[in-house]
């Protein structure tokens, strides 16, 4: 019984920690070629998850046209994003913050739209890509929605892996952020390459959005949360590295699950919280951290 | 007071300066003689009034320390729920005195724990753990029923807790507060704290050039914040008789920030006005508050992208058009700074030199005739307790595949100008910023004596007496240049950092004697007319004899000068030579990079030469004109240099 218990919180806290890992990877993918870090990203999210609720609870869409409207939706919004609160602080030479107060900003307004659109509906369920079904191994139930999270961020990990590794412009996209002179001087188009990464972004918290909907069901207001979470995930694998997103995804998201179980349950958040402020402590570069976070 | 009268002496409509706040001070104190004096009304007075400590305390952290605590919400409730189970639980005991103290020094608790491990890495971690943090404790006491759960405390349910204090009268004793919380934030500011948050805010290898312990700098920030945004918990528990989850959430964080940048982080009233703005709307236009994220979202990317310095900034300038203010930037006789200049020293500033800051010698004029005094002596003040020479060893460094500083030797010696002369890319910077602790070592030594440097925080390097510039000049722009080189002054009178904020008196003998002390060497660079100049409104030449001056105000044994003569007037050039030449006779090692080749060999006593991170030559000027290899590397020829004539 208790191996069991176990075991079916580690499967819920792979499948939530695949959603965090997601979004750090997004985040990875900007700051890689911008130096930026967008907080907007779970909010992002949120905006991806209310498309989802209209294409497949109000609508009643197939599931593939859902995916396509959410990619439209959350690209389209990154771009916007990166249009009216990131350009002109990537134009602006010298230090500051100024692009971290434009980007809470931004993620306030989609957060806010979001949950003026969605209004005063309660919460539903939202079917999931492979139904709503779960499967039992060696006595633990688990869901097939669980399951597409974490292959859906696999995945993307190595097709990012793959992307910056051998391709010509994933190595631009890393050099953007070294120096932008020097890239510029290269033939790298900067505000290109920043926007490319945007879109890039966009993908893959869309794809976030398409697999944490059946999770977490059509709740719109908790977009900071999982931005937040995202960037502990971030924090505890290290920056810069994309793999640390995933591994510091997994283990915020069983660590959370593993709090309830033990220690004391409804307060996982606080897990979380004592996590991230453990590892900074002891490593602040994180697990798997390359490199220090530039001084800003 | 003298203050005062010198500003009410200038122009026709100084008085506003002084007569608008204080008529918006009276205005604040008869609000319930003009909006109602319910008792429900006060409370909601005084909710934003608790509120606007909080933005005072968020504005020390992050306006001017430049430390993005978003999440002070957090230390707020915390102070809060402490101030509150406190008189739950001793409802006899606890006043509002006592909920303020309690809820400081929980609040400041809290504040560390969140700022001892963000603060190692810095940066935006900061703002995304404190509001990840801001998220966390509401969520957190909605489920816990020692803190009341969900509906949370209800203190006026508490039986046998009766506050003495109620009615108008409170309402009175909570704006006071306010204005107590921010004349000690202007106190603070304008103390030798509040110079090193600007310092550190603007560069942190600045601040750490002239001595400044970032890491614990920071702390300082944080935790001053902390301990009022606590108190500020004790404030609104105590007029609302309640705390509860809803009372502080993670939405409020960021209306707090909205508030702070559309008033103007990094002033004093910029924050208050804002904060009055926003919160003020959403306290009391409730009808829209669905909206408000939209709107404030909106108000907040606004002024982030296109007025980062706020309504206040603006309101500056138009007070400047209106004649209210006095012009910024200009060293006007009569303003701040003409009370420092006391007139023997004005008499004596040098000849030639406009005597008084008039029109022609405005911003953007640099140094056109030479100061003729003498200049006095720097003895190192820093430092001076040992007689050893600056010695580099074997010192090596690689970026990457590049080895930029390889197996370099070379010494400094007190007393004498060291000349680091090479193209470009072959390893004077990353030589210099080597011991300065920007980099470390990949081999070798680096010590002033036998003390090793190598293993010290780039601060104790400073504190061992290495003063240094900057290839591209680091100057806190929004200060005047006077403003700049008292911080330097301020590593060395020592005192302690609450007597200069509180003006004890040895606080107000140390202030004054670093202002004393900046103005005089500042004065003797034939800076006077710059004094009160903004440094962004001064020309390239003029910030590196400003950056010239904070060095040798550090009074150091050691001053690393990294080209300080680029883009200097022939005038400045010669001013710098002297200079030079005065901290050597002084008894100051200087190791000067330059590409003014000419200017190296006729001041300096030793020259280095470097090729390709390699020492190529060094020896004194005579040999180095005699040598052929530097002359190939440097002009593709073979025979030695010739002696200028």
């Amino acid at each position: 019984m208790a191996v069991t218990l176990f075991l079916t919180a580690l499967v819920a806290g792979l499948a939530v920690g695949s959603v965090y890992g997601l979004i750090a990877l997004s985040y990875t993918v900007l700051f890689n070629s911008t130096s930026i870090f967008n907080i907007a990203q779970g909010d992002l999210m949120m905006a991806g998850v209310l498309v989802s609720y209209f294409c497949l609870d109000r609508w009643h869409l197939p599931q593939v046209v859902a995916l396509l409207a959410i990619i439209a939706v959350v690209v389209a919004l990154s771009l916007i994003e990166e249009r009216v609160a990131v350009r002109p602080f990537l134009r602006r030479p010298g230090i500051g913050l100024g692009w971290f107060i434009a980007t809470l900003a931004f993620s306030l307004i989609i957060e806010t739209v979001a949950s003026n659109i969605y209004g005063q509906n309660p919460v539903v369920p939202i079917p999931g890509a492979l139904g709503n079904g779960t499967f039992t191994v060696a006595g633990v139930h688990v869901a097939t929605k669980f399951i597409l999270a974490f292959v859906v961020m696999i995945v993307v990990m190595v097709e990012l892996e793959i992307f910056y590794k051998r391709t010509w412009l994933g190595t631009a996209m890393r050099g953007v952020a070294e120096d932008r002179e020097v890239a510029a001087l290269r033939g790298i188009d900067a505000l290109r390459i920043s926007r490319l990464a945007f879109v890039i972004a966009g993908l893959v918290t869309a794809l976030a959005a398409f697999v944490v909907a059946p999770i977490v069901s059509s709740d719109v207001t908790v977009g900071l949360t999982y931005g937040l979470k995202g960037f502990i995930a971030l924090a505890i694998g290290g920056f810069g590295s994309l793999r640390g997103c995933v591994i510091g995804g997994l283990l915020l998201g069983v660590a959370e699950q593993m709090f309830d179980l033990y220690v004391t349950s409804n307060y996982e958040i606080l897990a979380a919280l004592i996590l991230v402020l453990i590892v900074l402590a002891v490593r602040p570069s994180g697990l798997f951290g390359t490199r220090a976070v530039r001084q800003v | 007071m003298s203050d005062i009268a010198q500003r009410l002496q200038f122009g026709g409509r100084t008085w506003l300066r002084w007569a608008i706040p204080a008529a918006l001070i009276i205005v604040l104190y008869i609000v319930p003689q003009l909006g109602g004096s319910s008792q429900f009304r006060l409370g909601e007075y005084e909710e934003v009034l608790s509120f606007l400590v909080i933005a005072v305390a968020l504005n020390i952290a992050m306006g001017y320390g430049g430390q993005y605590i978003l999440g002070i919400t957090a230390v707020f409730a915390v102070g809060a729920y402490g101030a509150i189970l406190a008189a739950k639980y001793h409802p006899q005991g606890i006043g509002l005195l006592a909920m303020c103290v309690i809820g400081a020094v929980i609040g400041g608790v809290g504040g560390m724990i969140i700022g001892l491990p963000a603060l190692r890495v810095g940066g935006f971690y900061l703002a995304l753990v404190s509001l990840f943090a801001a998220l966390a404790i509401p969520t957190v006491a909605q489920k816990w029923a020692f803190v009341g759960a969900d509906t949370g405390i209800p203190l006026y349910a508490v039986l046998g807790y009766s506050p003495k204090l109620s009615g108008e009268l409170l309402y009175v004793i909570v704006v006071s507060l306010v204005l107590l919380a921010t004349l000690f934030s202007w106190a603070l500011v304008h103390s030798r704290v509040g110079h090193r948050f600007v310092a550190l805010h603007t560069s942190e290898q600045l601040a750490t050039s002239i001595g400044i312990t970032a890491y614990r700098t920071k702390l300082l920030a944080i935790g001053i914040s902390s301990v009022l945004a606590g108190a500020a918990g004790g404030i609104y528990v105590y007029t609302q008789q309640f705390f509860a989850p809803g009372s502080s959430s993670v939405n409020f964080a960021v209306l707090l920030l909205a508030g702070m940048v559309i008033g103007g982080g990094g002033s004093i009233t910029g924050p208050l006005i804002g904060g009055a703005i926003i919160l003020g709307i959403n306290q009391f236009f409730t009808s829209l508050q669905q909206y408000n994220g939209i709107v404030f979202g909106v108000l907040l990317l606004l002024f982030a992208i296109f007025l980062p310095n706020g309504l206040l900034a603006r309101l500056n300038v138009l007070g400047e058009r209106l004649g209210i203010n006095p012009p910024r930037g200009l060293g006007v006789p009569g303003g701040r700074l003409g009370a420092d200049l006391d007139p023997a020293a004005a008499a004596a500033a040098p000849v030639g030199a406009p005597a008084a800051p008039v029109n022609g010698s405005g911003p953007g004029a640099g140094l056109t005739t030479k100061p003729a005094r003498q200049l006095p002596a720097w003895p190192p003040v820093i430092g001076a307790g040992d007689s050893g020479a600056l010695i580099v060893e074997g010192a090596r460094r690689a970026f990457g595949g590049v080895t930029a500083v390889d197996n370099v030797d070379l010494t400094v010696k007190r007393g004498q100008i060291h000349g680091l002369i090479g193209s470009n890319g072959s390893g004077k910077t990353t030589l210099l910023n080597l011991i300065s602790r920007f980099y470390s070592l990949d081999a070798g030594q680096i010590r002033i004596g036998s003390v090793r440097l190598d293993d010290k925080p780039p601060h104790a390097v400073a504190r061992a007496g290495i003063a240094r510039t900057f290839q591209s000049p680091k100057l806190m722009l929004r200060e005047t240049a006077l403003e700049n080189v008292i911080p330097a002054v301020e590593l060395r009178v020592r005192c302690l950092g609450l007597e200069s904020v509180l003006r004890l008196p040895r606080g107000i003998r140390v202030n004054r004697q670093a202002r004393a002390e900046a103005l005089e060497i500042l004065q003797t660079l034939g800076l006077h007319h710059v004094l009160a100049q903004e440094a962004s409104a001064l020309p390239h030449g003029t910030r590196r004899l400003v950056e010239l001056a904070r060095a040798i105000a550090l009074r150091p044994s050691f001053v690393l000068l990294d080209e300080p003569a680029a883009g200097l007037s022939p005038v400045e050039l010669e001013l710098l030579a002297e200079v030079c030449q005065n901290l050597a006779r002084s008894g100051v090692g200087v190791l000067l990079i330059e590409h003014n080749v000419p200017m190296v060999l006729s001041i300096a006593d030793t020259v280095t030469c470097l090729h390709q991170g390699k020492t190529l030559f060094q020896g004194t000027p005579e040999e180095l004109r005699a040598n052929t290899s530097v002359a190939s590397v440097f002009l593709g020829i073979d025979e030695p240099l010739e002696t200028p004539s």
